[in-house]
């Protein structure tokens, strides 16, 4: 395959501990909400990025995208360093960037501007990165409408008027307004409802065939993440714990906590194997993450170097790697 | 991959619609609030009342029967004389024409209730908007600051500076300046009322920075400017709106009540002062006061059940 | 109309046992400015003894305000316009409301969605919990403490004595829920209604309180009604099921049935859409997922005949003129779709 589009390599991003005095405010600590994460994306892949709340898969898509600033870890999209561009905020580099890097947010009853029209809101990108050709945006949004599954005249209500799955259509038109060449897709169809979900879901695989999109998909929906990835990885406390083409590693999972997650799924088969993993205990809070392996509290396979030193992200397998001291 | 998207058929399958006519504009959120606010009786009946109040302080010179400044009652003796058909609303200890001077007070009561919070949205809107967009220190800063204005007792500053200001300008140009005492209310009641707005502005302006619609527009490169101007302002102003129009009758009463006191502009014609004249004959000639006092409460009423209206027009989900 | 549905699913009970709750034709309307929206329109099923009762349905389907409409809980706008709600053979909606609020949390209780927002903050625990038992039955304070540290202790919760003492929010999401369960059982009711009872929590945890449930509903011969959108909930605990679109039932059938055999063609498109994690999906071209075209209908001018008929792969012209009627099509198993053997009115 080609070279990657995105390689994230050691990415973290610290938040301090801060208690507020009158004035000033004291740091008393700090929260890895991502820690030394690296994967890389390919052209027209999908990675899915999975795990429960709080384990850092939306900071890192905000990193990427640069709506948190890293605190480490380079980020390179088309083998160029991204961070500093960011940093130094030259506009035009800057744009270069924004333009083949889109986001799709969770939710579309949030994500559109209460007081914009669609077509406003789809102009937006038109305005922003061809300035100079105002006379093509009318044409552009009414294709990007099709291109979704809208119609032309949406372009001319307010978002209020829609249901959810049609603001995602336009969450994702904007999104392909400027011709990315990535997608992050922040859980695009966790609010949607079951029967929308599936339509979402093929449109993202349609576009994706079509104009050879890469996307990261970021969900704690294990059955979209299987439907719509090429790749999972899988995060636990900011941390990833294991990586792997998609197939191998729903099938054959070798860290605990992938297994233990995946046998969580209720599997809409009444009376289906019960091989589940029964995981004892809740994430700890990442302020308080166990020193060693940060899941070897809730392990069952737990060794006592695991209490101590933590696994690093290991080769197991054709493009697998996972962290473990003790795999399945 | 880098080429261009084709224009190619939709993922959906549907009728080819071809290039149609523009549909008329759906009713944006302006217009719904205004739906919404039309059906709000207590929020129609405070909008009349306040379009009275307008009228009246645009036509007064036109339906006045007297020039406000005009005491030739006392002449005729007639000055303390109940309703007559001449003076409809009776004449008031100096002579003058009670129905008059009310009219008249309606333009400076709204000159002084609109001035003011125009100053204090200015004011409110830029600090609230600065401290919520920007955070951090410069948050802290600007909000201790505000909590100064906050807790610093209003109206004894206004009196402080309205008789200190009296006397300064005596021999000085400024003197010859129409109603100064007057513009020193407003001034001071803008500077004075601000902090609420920018505590509204810095709440709006926080909660809308991180709102999804924001972030999708800096994922999509909209400059910093673009972002507060386009997205962020628009959608804190109802919140504003609000506590404009209930600011607007806050200021009309405060002006009210230092024009009571005696401190207001002798040469402004205004309803607190009208009681001020007339408060210690209310056995004797009662329309005196009666008069001013109402058209007082009306307006106050007004803006106020305005301010309730457009707060259920805005948050419509906040009523049920 | 459902008198022939004696038959329970579960094998043990074999014998035909009065239902413990009969819902005949329910009717729930929001009265908003716009209209009459007719959330829940005819509405018919029975929970017997000991059972789950799975309620599956989309937002907007109804099944929330179903199962509220059993503690004359429905919110304003809305009122419950209609129907019965037999509950061992008296008819609940009949109570006047104070009389309702001897029944509620004693024999009926309720699991909330929500559980950091279905504990009052400013309270501990312990004054939480005791006082839905103080306010059931005459007991003293200290009866009441051991009520709740048992039941604590039931929920899996360790340290109940202590736990009596904090407050919900010194608690994580699933202890949080873990005491919703224990208030909702304190008076060992006889039937507990769960909202989507594990929507708000991550996987693992989710997994952890189904167990729970499970668990606690065959100790306590309870019977439950498990209202979600998620087929693969239903599908653990769920021992029959009742499939809700636009607020009328589709089908009624035993769980297994319901996944095997299912007859309604929104039932069957439904449990299609939804892509599987044990499945691949990679290789070869990907084909998309089945979907179900359109949206759901606006309920203030709901589709005449069948509610499903424009979305329907099925629908004949006469979908649209008649509106099904839930027939029982074979032992157990009702469905209303006259495509699929269900009678139907003239609508």
């Amino acid at each position: 395959m080609s070279a990657a589009l995105l390689e994230v390599d050691g990415l973290s991003k610290w938040y301090p501990v801060r208690q507020r005095g009158l004035f000033r405010q004291h740091t008393t600590g700090e929260i890895r909400a991502v820690d030394d994460v690296s994967f890389r994306i390919r052209a027209g892949e999908t990675l899915g990025l999975v795990g429960e709340s709080g384990c850092g898969k939306t900071t890192t898509a905000r990193a990427i995208l640069n709506l948190v600033e890293p605190s480490a870890g380079f980020i390179r999209f088309e083998g160029r360093d991204v961070v500093p561009v960011f940093r130094e905020g030259d506009r035009a580099k800057v744009l270069q960037i924004r333009r083949s890097l889109q986001y799709v947010f969770q939710d579309p009853w949030l994500s559109l501007n209460p007081r914009w029209t669609i077509g406003e809101t789809l102009k937006e990108p038109l305005r922003v990165h061809l300035p100079d050709q105002p006379h093509r945006w009318e044409e552009r949004v009414e294709e990007l409408l099709r291109m979704v599954g809208l119609e032309p005249h949406h372009a001319w209500r307010y978002p209020h008027e829609f249901s959810g799955g049609q603001r995602q259509r336009v969450g994702i038109a904007r999104a392909l307004a400027v011709e990315p060449k990535l997608l992050i897709l922040d859980e695009p169809v966790s609010s949607l409802d079951v029967s929308v979900r599936a339509q979402i879901l093929n449109l993202l695989v349609a576009l994706q065939d079509r104009m050879g999109l890469a996307y990261l998909y970021i969900s704690h929906d294990l059955s979209s993440v299987r439907f719509i990835s090429t790749h999972v990885a899988v995060m636990y406390l900011g941390k990833l714990v294991e990586i792997g083409q998609v197939d191998a590693l729903f099938t054959r999972p070798r860290h605990h906590y992938t297994r233990a997650l995946l046998s969580a799924i209720p599997v809409p088969e009444p009376g289906a194997a019960n091989t589940r993993i029964a995981l004892q205990g809740e994430v700890p809070s990442a302020m308080r993450r166990p020193p060693g392996c940060p899941f070897h509290p809730r392990c069952a396979a737990a060794l006592p170097v695991c209490r101590e030193v933590e696994p690093p992200l290991t080769p197991a397998g054709e493009q697998h790697r996972m962290a473990c001291h003790n795999p399945v | 991959m880098d080429a261009p998207i084709a224009p190619a058929p939709a993922v959906v399958p549907e009728a080819g619609l071809a290039r149609t006519e523009r549909p008329p504009r759906p009713p944006g959120i302006w217009r719904q609030s205004w739906y919404r606010f039309r059906r709000n009786r207590a929020g129609m009946l405070g909008l009349c009342l306040v379009g009275f109040v307008v009228l009246v302080a645009a036509l007064c010179p036109f339906i006045a029967p007297f020039d406000p400044n005009d005491q030739s009652a006392m002449l005729r003796g007639a000055a303390r004389q109940g309703p007559t058909l001449t003076h409809l609303l009776g004449t008031d200890r100096n002579g003058y024409d009670v129905l008059s001077r009310v009219l008249y007070g309606a333009s400076t009561a709204l000159m002084v209730g609109i001035g003011a919070m125009m100053i204090a949205s200015v004011i409110g809107v830029v600090i609230g908007g600065i401290a919520g967009y920007a955070g951090g220190l410069t948050d802290e800063f600007l909000m201790r600051f505000a909590e100064f204005f906050m807790v610093v007792p209003v109206f004894i500053v206004i009196l402080a500076v309205v008789r200190l200001f009296g006397i300064v300008v005596v021999g000085t140009w400024l003197e010859s300046v129409p109603n100064l005492s007057l513009m020193t209310i407003i001034v001071l009641l803008g500077l004075f009322e601000w902090a609420p707005i920018a505590r509204m502005a810095r709440a709006e302006f926080m909660r809308l920075k991180h709102a999804e619609f924001v972030e999708a527009a800096t994922c999509i490169g909209s400059t910093r400017r673009e972002i507060l101007l386009r997205h962020i302002l628009p959608n804190a102003l109802p919140s504003l709106v609000v506590l404009v129009a209930l600011g607007i009758g806050g200021a009309i009463l405060a002006e009210t009540m230092v024009s009571f006191l005696g401190f207001g502009d002798p040469k402004a014609v205004s309803w607190g002062q009208l009681l001020y004249f007339n408060y210690e004959a209310l056995k004797v000639a009662p329309w005196a006061s009666l008069a001013p006092g109402a058209a007082i409460f009306i307006t106050v009423l007004g803006f106020n059940l305005l301010a309730d209206g457009l707060t259920d027009a805005f948050n419509p989900r906040l009523r049920q | 109309m459902l008198s022939t549905l004696a038959s329970a699913s579960r094998p043990v009970a074999a014998a035909p046992e009065a239902p413990l709750v009969r819902v005949e034709d329910l009717r729930v309307h929001f009265f908003t400015r716009d209209g009459v929206v007719r959330a829940v329109d005819g509405m018919d099923y029975v929970v017997n003894k000991a059972e789950t009762l799975g309620i599956v349905g989309e937002s907007g389907s109804g099944k929330t305000v179903s199962s509220l409409a059993m503690l004359q809980l429905v919110p304003p706008p809305a009122r419950t316009v209609g129907g019965r709600i037999l509950f061992r053979g008296e008819n609940l909606l009949e109570r006047t409301p104070k009389a309702m609020a001897s029944v509620r949390g004693k024999h009926i209780a309720m699991i909330f969605q929500n559980p950091a927002t279905s504990l009052n903050p400013i309270y501990s625990i312990g004054a939480q919990l005791c006082e839905i038992v103080r306010w059931h039955e005459k007991v003293s304070r200290r009866q009441a403490e051991e009520r709740a540290t048992a039941l604590l202790n039931l929920v899996g919760i360790s340290d109940p004595a202590a736990r009596l003492r904090q407050f919900p929010h010194e608690l994580s999401g699933g202890m949080k829920q873990r005491v919703g369960i224990a208030r909702a059982l304190l008076c060992n009711p006889a039937l507990v209604l769960a909202d989507e009872p594990t929507t708000a929590l991550d996987v693992t945890i989710q997994a952890q309180i189904l167990d729970l449930l499970a668990e606690l509903q065959a100790r306590l011969h309870m019977s439950m009604v498990l209202v979600t959108h998620d087929m693969g909930v239903v599908a653990r605990m769920a021992d029959r099921i009742t499939v809700m679109y636009a607020g009328r039932v589709c089908e009624t059938a035993s769980a297994r049935t319901i996944f095997t055999a299912p007859r309604h063609p929104y039932t069957r498109a439904l449990l299609e859409s939804m892509p599987r994690v044990d499945h691949s999906y990679s290789g070869r071209a990907r084909q998309p997922l089945p979907t179900i075209a359109g949206r759901p209908p606006n309920l203030l001018h709901p589709p005449a005949g069948c509610r499903f008929h424009d979305r329907c792969p099925e629908a004949t012209a006469e979908c649209r003129r008649v509106l099904p009627v839930e027939t029982e099509v074979a032992p157990g198993h009702t469905v209303s779709c006259i495509r699929h053997g269900s009678q139907g009115v003239a609508a």
